[in-house]
């Protein structure tokens, strides 16, 4: 019985556990009691995380495509093709036709290589990762209007506010750990403000639940706002002293009168006014989302919107409050942190600034990199289905299931010359590669990982990978080099060094100290840095905050007569994302076997559904199948559905309309019919 | 009655650990204490409750049952001669209970196999290793009376040890043991463990629980007012001693070719006990809840408890480790208002 101290792989709360190794399997997992984060505790899916790890369906060995079909075949030839392709390729249509996706279940070390290797190898900056999907508006919106796209505060100060303010985030499924701090919050005195337009667990326990129409998040934060400043109950001396855009942001708000927010949201003034007074008058406020603000096409807005709410009431810089946007993958914090983003390298430094690409190009050994931002992964997609895009290389991500408006994403794969895929399973995405890499899981190799509080965290390996699978900073390593940029490291701490010496807000995380403690907070700009734990305390990294009103604009496809229900989508607590880790783990399949697609009961009536019968869900773009489960979780004419279930795959229906800025998608509302199919 | 000089236990659990697959609380780079592989350099005394009860030894999270290969299959049995050394007496009346269940109808041979030559050195405690320390409510600590080898007792620099059985007897003829005198030590370990007992206050709202539980008289409510906030993460069940629900798997490798594992299992999982048409028993939180806690004060079966009051040990992991307070603990006092 080993023990090994490991992150959890799936959400953002970044809880730790001990991996249990019998032999060559990891056999269960000991909760970390000390951890700041889970304290000896974890949820359902950290319980059981040892599971997947085991399975027999793991790739084992390299795999390409000969006669249409993938057959196993050795490192030497699968590289080989992958690095001769890759450079063909670019040498016939220039660095630009290639694509990269980078992972939010990979390392620090592995994102910070890709990017590397997609920019100092093959000159392009197309590269992206799925954080384009889930809070890019966050990383647009926070830099914006505070210099700094990331959680402001901690998580253990949840506890600590007087009143909590959760938008668009079902904090007990989908980051548990917080989700339990906020019941305990309430227990012991806070007041609880839900913005969510479906009845979600946390609805149990809500001062105030203001259940708006889906999309219209912007006009309840505006009215909220307008209230506050009406009743002079904003922070004047934060506003004066900290922040700047004060009149601009008072005239848009004037607009959204109570009675004007509760025409676009149906959210009554009486409800308004009680939140708005709720939010302005405690002492420390903390305002928490997740995909519910980011996942629309006024994404960007949604946020610089709940970033104008928390200036106004100067809920910043202090314990328990501030904005506080929930990662929800293991490390999407770290890939963006890493650069894995088209416009910036590690630590947000912008790839047009030339001073900054003389740094790097210095650090790498290169000559002109990009001065011009890549594509995004929507833009990738978009340009792969009309050919601009030749190759693409997509490591640990499933964009065939987690994208939008998937049959389009297969006819954009499809259409590449060349895809490669790495990845611990068979995923949707890797049976349409040419070359499939197969990688190790998070028990089975050394790294950081970034929690949703900026907390980096060092994982040990507790087991040797399967078959001839291996870690993806190691298969990286392989193909730079064999594409003729020489790329060696002899340990991911050594990686680290580089990211230290490259990325100031990570200049003093290093692996020694790492070691030794539950991991530290950025910006940690040096080695005596204790690291931080809440951003922006005396001033905004930007050094004001800027207030960047915004007015409220509608869906990018509201329902009408014949698309009349609107369809938005999420996730449940027992699976996680596209299910290729928690669908291979027995309880939690048990748990839930099948898609759900939420239907109010009078709706369901209206059309003689009843629960578990098979409904047909079609959008303009596609349809699914689901069982109808009967509730009054979603109001009439809303529903809801996950994108766990491959035989349910919701985005089949999801409408691929992108923010502007972001180019985030609308997964959160699109226009669908449902009827009863058996 | 014997004795050792604290100076002198690494030594000799390095010697026991050539002879046993040896578990000892061990304090990580982290400064978190688990047990696990007795490690000479950071063995440390100073660990109070663990994390985990020392199930896990005996009955992994998980652990394959039987391979099969070519469509015939071997069981796997995993034995080897394990000591737990520093277990607590809660722990201890635990590992009784368990094992009282899965011998009880019929043998579990997985289980037995991996318990039947295992070595258990307890330490008794002085006092509560925290404030949800019950087990003198529930009569399963500070000490242990049985079901233990070798047990420990700490008297400053040194430890009295008592030997309970035969193979605890033989592990003392090392050197480093010294001889004591009988009826001075017996003394001692008197006092000690008067003054233990008496340091653990006794938990009226166990007893009272019990007794409107028995009496139907306890209320409703409290299980709507609790199961409303659990999340179902199955930490309780996890980290209880007595816990014993497993559920079993196929790692299907090809045709005829697989693994057969069983994991550990909660009935706080909807799907425990979802039946094939789809209807459960035990429909939602508030009702699985009640399921797990009558189980404990209430429907336990009395020849697994032994001697102690109920089906719980009073370890209080379970109030220590829910991230919503529902441990037994919060259960009792809300039943017993």
């Amino acid at each position: 019985m080993e023990k090994t101290y490991s992150i959890c792989p799936f959400c953002g709360c970044g809880c730790s556990f001990y991996l249990i190794t019998e032999g060559k399997r990891v056999v269960g997992v000991d909760p970390s009691p000390l951890h700041p984060v889970n304290k000896g505790m974890l949820c359902i899916k950290g319980w059981n995380s040892y599971e997947f790890i085991n399975s027999p369906e793991r790739l084992t060995s390299p795999l390409v495509r000969k006669n249409g079909k993938l057959v196993e075949t050795d490192w030497e030839e699968a590289l080989r093709i992958v690095s001769s392709r890759l450079k063909e390729i670019k040498d016939s249509y220039g660095p630009n036709s290639l694509g990269f996706l980078s992972s939010a279940k990979a390392t620090n070390e592995e994102n910070f290589l890709l990017m590397k290797m997609a920019r100092a190898a093959f000159k392009t900056n197309n590269v992206d990762h799925c954080a384009r999907l889930c809070h890019s508006s966050t990383v647009a919106g926070l830099a914006l209007t505070f210099g700094s796209g990331a959680m402001t505060n901690s998580i253990d100060e949840v506890e600590g506010a007087d009143v909590l303010f959760i938008t668009g985030t079902n904090t007990t499924a989908q980051h548990p750990l917080i989700g339990t701090r906020m019941i305990n919050a309430k227990e012991k005195g806070a007041k609880l403000i839900l913005m969510d337009p479906r009845e979600i667990p946390l609805a149990q326990f809500a001062d105030i639940h203001l259940q708006q129409n889906v999309g219209t998040d912007v006009a309840v934060l505006n009215g909220m706002m307008n209230i506050i400043i009406e009743e002079d109950m904003y922070d004047k001396e934060f506003v004066e002293s900290r922040t700047e855009g004060f009149d601009k942001l008072k005239s848009v708000v004037s607009r959204y009168t109570p009675r004007a927010v509760e025409i676009i949201s149906g959210v009554s003034a009486g409800a308004l006014e009680t939140a708005a007074r709720m939010y302005a008058r405690a002492d420390k406020a903390m305002l928490v989302y997740a995909m519910g603000i980011t996942q629309h096409t006024t994404g960007t807005d949604n946020v610089k919107t709940c970033a104008n709410l928390a200036m106004l009431c100067g809920n910043i810089g202090r314990p328990s409050t501030g904005v506080n946007p929930l990662r929800g993958q293991n490390n999407v914090q770290g890939a963006c942190d890493m650069g894995a983003l088209p416009n910036v390298y590690s630590g947000y430094q912008s790839v047009a600034d030339q001073g900054i690409r003389k740094k790097f190009e210095a650090a790498w050994k290169v000559e002109n990199l990009d001065e011009k931002p890549g594509l995004t992964i929507t833009e990738m997609m978009m340009a792969a289905q009309k050919g601009d895009i030749k190759a693409m290389y997509i490591m640990g991500e499933n964009p065939a299931m987690s994208d939008p408006d998937s049959s389009h994403i297969e006819l954009a794969l499809s259409n590449l010359d060349f895809l490669v895929v790495q990845d611990i399973f068979l995923s949707q995405t890797a049976a349409l590669a040419d070359v499939v890499l197969p990688a190790a899981s998070f028990a089975e190799r050394m790294g950081t990982y970034t929690n949703t509080e900026r907390r980096v965290q060092l994982s040990h390996k507790a087991i040797d990978p399967p078959g001839l699978a291996k870690a993806d900073w190691e298969i990286i390593c392989k193909i730079s080099s064999l594409s003729g940029y020489s790329m060696h490291y002899d340990s991911p701490a050594e990686i680290m060094s580089e990211i230290n010496s490259l990325t100031p807000s990570y200049g003093g995380i290093t692996y020694s100290r790492l070691e030794k403690g539950f991991g530290l907070q950025w910006p940690c700009p040096n080695e005596d840095h204790p690291g931080t734990p809440i951003l922006h305390k005396d001033k905004f990294t930007k050094g004001l905050g800027t207030f960047l009103p915004c007015d409220f604009q509608p869906l990018a496809e509201a329902p009408d007569d014949e698309y009349d229900f609107l369809l938005t989508t999420g996730r449940i607590y027992y699976h996680y994302h596209t299910g290729t880790m928690t669908r291979r783990t027995s309880v939690l399949e048990r748990e839930a076997p099948h898609a759900r697609l939420e239907i109010n009961p009078e709706d369901a009536k209206k059309l003689g559904i009843q629960n578990n019968d098979m409904v047909e869900v079609v959008s303009r773009r596609g349809a699914m199948r689901a069982r109808a489960e009967v509730t009054t979780t979603v109001p009439r004419k809303v529903v809801f559905s996950t994108f766990h279930f491959v035989e349910s795959p919701v985005n089949m229906l999801t409408n691929p309309a992108y923010d502007p800025i972001a180019k985030i998608p609308e997964f959160k509302g699109c226009a669908v019919k449902i009827r009863r199919v058996a | 009655m014997k004795s050792i000089r604290k100076g002198r236990l690494v030594s000799v659990l390095s010697h026991w650990a050539e002879r046993f697959r040896l578990f000892a609380p061990v304090r990580g780079i982290k400064g978190e204490c688990t047990f696990s592989n007795f490690q000479k350099q950071n063995f440390d005394l100073d660990y109070k409750k663990p994390n985990l009860p020392p199930k896990s030894a005996f009955m992994p999270q998980s652990e394959i049952i039987f391979e099969v290969e070519k469509n015939r299959y071997r069981e796997v049995m995993n034995g080897h001669k394990t000591m737990l050394f520093g277990i607590r007496a809660c722990d201890a009346a635990g590992l009784l209970q368990f094992a009282s269940f899965m011998s009880r109808d019929r043998e579990d041979i997985y289980y037995k196999s991996r318990t039947d030559e295992t070595i258990t050195v307890v330490m008794a405690c002085d006092g509560p290793q925290n404030e949800t320390c019950f087990c003198t409510t529930t009569k399963s600590g500070p000490y242990v009376e049985k079901g233990f080898d070798l047990q420990f007792y700490d008297m400053g620099n040194t430890f009295l040890i008592e030997a309970g059985s035969p193979q605890g007897e033989a592990l003392l003829s090392e050197k480093a043991f010294l001889d004591v005198d009988d009826p001075k030590a017996a003394k001692q370990i008197g006092r000690f463990k008067e003054k233990a007992s008496r340091a653990i206050p006794v938990k009226e709202a166990v007893k009272k629980a019990m007794d409107l539980l028995k009496e139907s008289r306890a209320s409703e409510d409290v299980w709507g007012q609790l199961g409303k906030k659990c999340i179902a993460c199955g930490g309780c069940v996890y980290v209880c001693p007595t816990c014993t629900c497993f559920n079993v798997y196929d790692e299907v490798s090809g045709p005829g070719r697989g693994n057969r594992v069983r994991a550990w299992d909660t009935c706080l999982y909807g799907g425990f006990t979802r039946e094939a048409s789809g209807h459960n028993p035990r429909p939602d939180q508030p009702s699985r809840l009640k399921r797990r806690h009558e189980h404990k004060l209430l429907y336990y079966n009395k020849d697994d408890v032994l001697d102690m009051l109920c089906g719980c040990v009073g370890c209080g992991r379970c109030s220590d480790y829910c991230p919503v307070h529902i441990g037994t603990l919060e259960v009792v006092k809300a039943i017993a208002g």
